[in-house]
């Protein structure tokens, strides 16, 4: 297993990400949103500001994973975990990063007493179910349906 | 993470909220709305939060590894004194910012910030709340001089802007971008005086941080965010809006955040005490690159608005060559880049309190020629109040020799309010403390 690079740093999210995030995203997508990621940041600092975290190496944001608390949503009525979005700056992908995320993330949830993280997937990205397979998530009952309208 | 709820007894509680009515008087607008703004976010609820679960042995200073104290009699007397002062002082803070904020509220121009600043202000009263949780929930009798409980709480309710315990909580807001800056710039030294104050050696303090520390997280975005957004709209021409207006309010009010870190060469008590983990100077440090950081990202959202086209690397290297050249890009000089003034620009506290320090770091001769400078980059209802004139009046006497900076720096005459424990009372006197001790009356206010 790679070694987690020696200057990373895992620590929560705070307002001062947002370039940092809109960056990486940008590196992923290829599309510049900062008004999206300005709106996604706020919430999840409003709500839980200890749970979403940031990777920095060098005192550079390479990495951050959100997620909040949710109870009540699609009639379930357990407070869960739930793993939003997140992002690994390409340069900086396959040094356990993403895993140390999660990490903090799962650690904080515990500490809240939630029992379990759930997250959706589109089945087709390869990269992202390998990732999530990876670091444990497994196929659940709920099921994300739709109708195309 | 766990934490326990606590509501002041009856007679207190009473008090904030009837504070809260005549200071704050958006509240009930907030709490209908909260729905609206704030979705499946947990209602407010006005109350003391404890953090359960934190250490229970002294972390920093003489007593480290000894068990914490949970009553103020374990603490040596000058500690409690000591501790007294920075509840009193903190708890004074958090009641003046939602005085400040509710000045220039109404003049938001977007819904959501509002809403926003509603929500800091709301939060604030529960920092206020917290505060004086702390100063009831046990006796300090022997370490206030025989002033009651009651009768903190009690001056501390009837402070208005003007005789708050620190300068920032003094100011008047000049219009709705300071309200903003405010969130970004000054609460952000809350959030660093909080985390500092997550080891102190009371333990009922240093439980009462984390909840409130949470809630700053929110504070800082609801500052920071609304900049961000408010850049864009002046790349893209917005006439309302523009980064002269930002930068005259992070003039304001970032001396003042700089201030409120305590002398520089300070804050080895509260170490050595072990009430916080770093000391003055480090804290000031930390904070200024953080502040350092926010202008740059904002500016550089700025020049991304202008320049749709260039990539993230472009951008970061017009800004690179914007800072050294000093000269201009397209269109765009760098005297229009929003910038974190000079660390000894308009001071009047700390080690470099009434030298005369321009933005960029240049240095003026002249009293007169500084105030000139000073009132091009403040914004006209700020250069108009009687804190600049009171400023003005102790350079010009530290420029002609008639006072050393020391005495300059203790000369600030403090407003304060006198008389009336509370806005329902009739009559209000306005009194000058002189740096004697003496007190002049120079306004009264009949309601
Ligand atoms: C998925 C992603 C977060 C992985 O980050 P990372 O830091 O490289 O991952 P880690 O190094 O922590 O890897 C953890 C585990 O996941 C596995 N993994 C990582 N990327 C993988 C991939 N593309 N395919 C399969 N498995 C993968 C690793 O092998 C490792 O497993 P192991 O410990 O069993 O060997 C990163 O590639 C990424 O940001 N992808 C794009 C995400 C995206 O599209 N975001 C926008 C929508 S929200
Ligand atoms: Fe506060
Ligand atoms: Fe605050």
């Amino acid at each position: 297993m790679p070694e987690v690079t020696s200057s990373a740093k895992v620590r929560p999210l705070d307002e001062l990400d947002i370039a940092g995030i809109v960056r990486i995203d940008e590196r992923i997508t290829g599309s510049y949103k900062p008004d999206l990621w300005e709106q996604r940041v706020m919430y999840y600092l409003r709500r839980d500001p200890l749970a979403s975290q940031v990777a920095e190496v060098d005192g550079k944001v390479v990495g951050f994973m959100l997620a909040d608390v949710r109870a009540g949503e699609f009639g379930l009525e357990e407070p869960g975990g739930w793993l939003e979005r997140f992002g690994i700056d390409p340069d900086f992908r396959g040094r356990d990063l993403g895993r140390a995320l999660f990490d903090a993330i799962t650690a904080h949830f515990r500490s809240r007493g939630v029992t379990s993280i759930s997250t959706l997937v589109d089945q087709n990205d390869k990269s992202l179910t390998g990732f999530l397979g990876s670091i444990g998530f497994r196929p659940s009952a709920l099921q994300a349906l739709e109708i195309p309208l | 993470m766990k934490v326990e709820t606590i509501e002041l007894p009856k007679k207190y509680h009473g008090a904030v909220e009837h504070w809260r009515r005549h200071n704050f008087k958006d509240y009930e607008l907030l709490m209908d709305d909260w729905e609206k703004y704030f979705p499946t976010d947990e209602k407010f609820c006005l109350c003391a939060k404890m953090e359960v679960g934190t250490p229970d042995v002294i972390q920093i200073g003489e007593q480290k590894g000894e068990k914490k104290r949970i009553k103020p009699d374990e603490l040596t007397e000058n500690q409690a004194m000591h501790l007294l002062a920075i509840i009193k002082a903190q708890a004074s803070t958090e009641f003046g910012s939602i005085q400040q904020h509710s000045g220039t509220l109404d003049r938001a121009m977007d819904d959501q910030d509002r809403a926003w600043v509603m929500r800091v202000m709301a939060e604030e009263l529960r920092h206020g709340y917290q505060m004086l949780h702390l100063l009831l929930s046990e006796d300090w009798s022997h370490v206030s001089g025989g002033i009651t409980g009651e009768q903190m709480v009690e001056e501390i309710l009837s402070m208005t802007t003007g005789s708050h315990v620190l300068d920032s909580f003094n100011l008047d807001y000049d219009s709705f971008v300071d309200n903003v800056t405010f969130a970004a710039i000054i609460d952000r030294v809350g959030k660093y005086q909080l985390t500092m104050q997550k080891v102190c050696a009371y333990k009922p303090m240093a439980d009462s941080m984390p909840p409130m520390l949470r809630e700053e997280a929110f504070h800082l975005a609801a500052g920071v965010i609304p900049m961000r957004r408010w850049a864009q709209k002046a790349a893209q021409g917005d006439p309302l809006i523009s980064m002269h207006m930002m930068q005259d309010s992070l003039n304001k009010w970032v001396p003042r955040g700089l201030e409120m870190f305590g002398d520089e060469c300070g804050g080895h008590t509260n170490l050595k005490y072990g009430f916080k983990d770093l000391s003055n100077r480090a804290a000031v440090e930390q904070y200024y690159v953080a502040i350092t950081k926010m202008t740059r990202d904002i500016y550089a959202r700025f020049l991304r608005a202008r320049f749709p086209d260039y990539s993230p690397e472009k951008i970061e290297t017009t800004l690179r060559e914007l800072e050294s050249t000093r000269g201009t890009h397209h269109g765009v000089a760098f005297a229009d880049l929003l910038r974190v003034p000079d660390k000894r620009f308009f001071r009047r506290k700390g080690e470099h309190a009434f030298l005369m320090v321009g933005i960029d770091g240049e240095t003026f001769e002249d009293a007169e020629q500084y105030l000139h400078y000073l009132a091009k980059h403040l914004n006209d209802g700020y250069i108009a109040s009687r804190d600049m004139r009171n400023y003005a009046d102790c350079l010009r006497k530290v420029a002609a020799g008639e006072m050393t900076r020391d005495q300059a720096v203790k000369a600030m005459p403090k407003l304060k309010r006198v008389g009336g424990s509370c806005p329902c009372s009739r009559s209000v006197r306005w009194v000058m403390e002189e740096a004697n001790g003496e007190q002049q009356t120079v306004a009264v206010r009949n309601h």
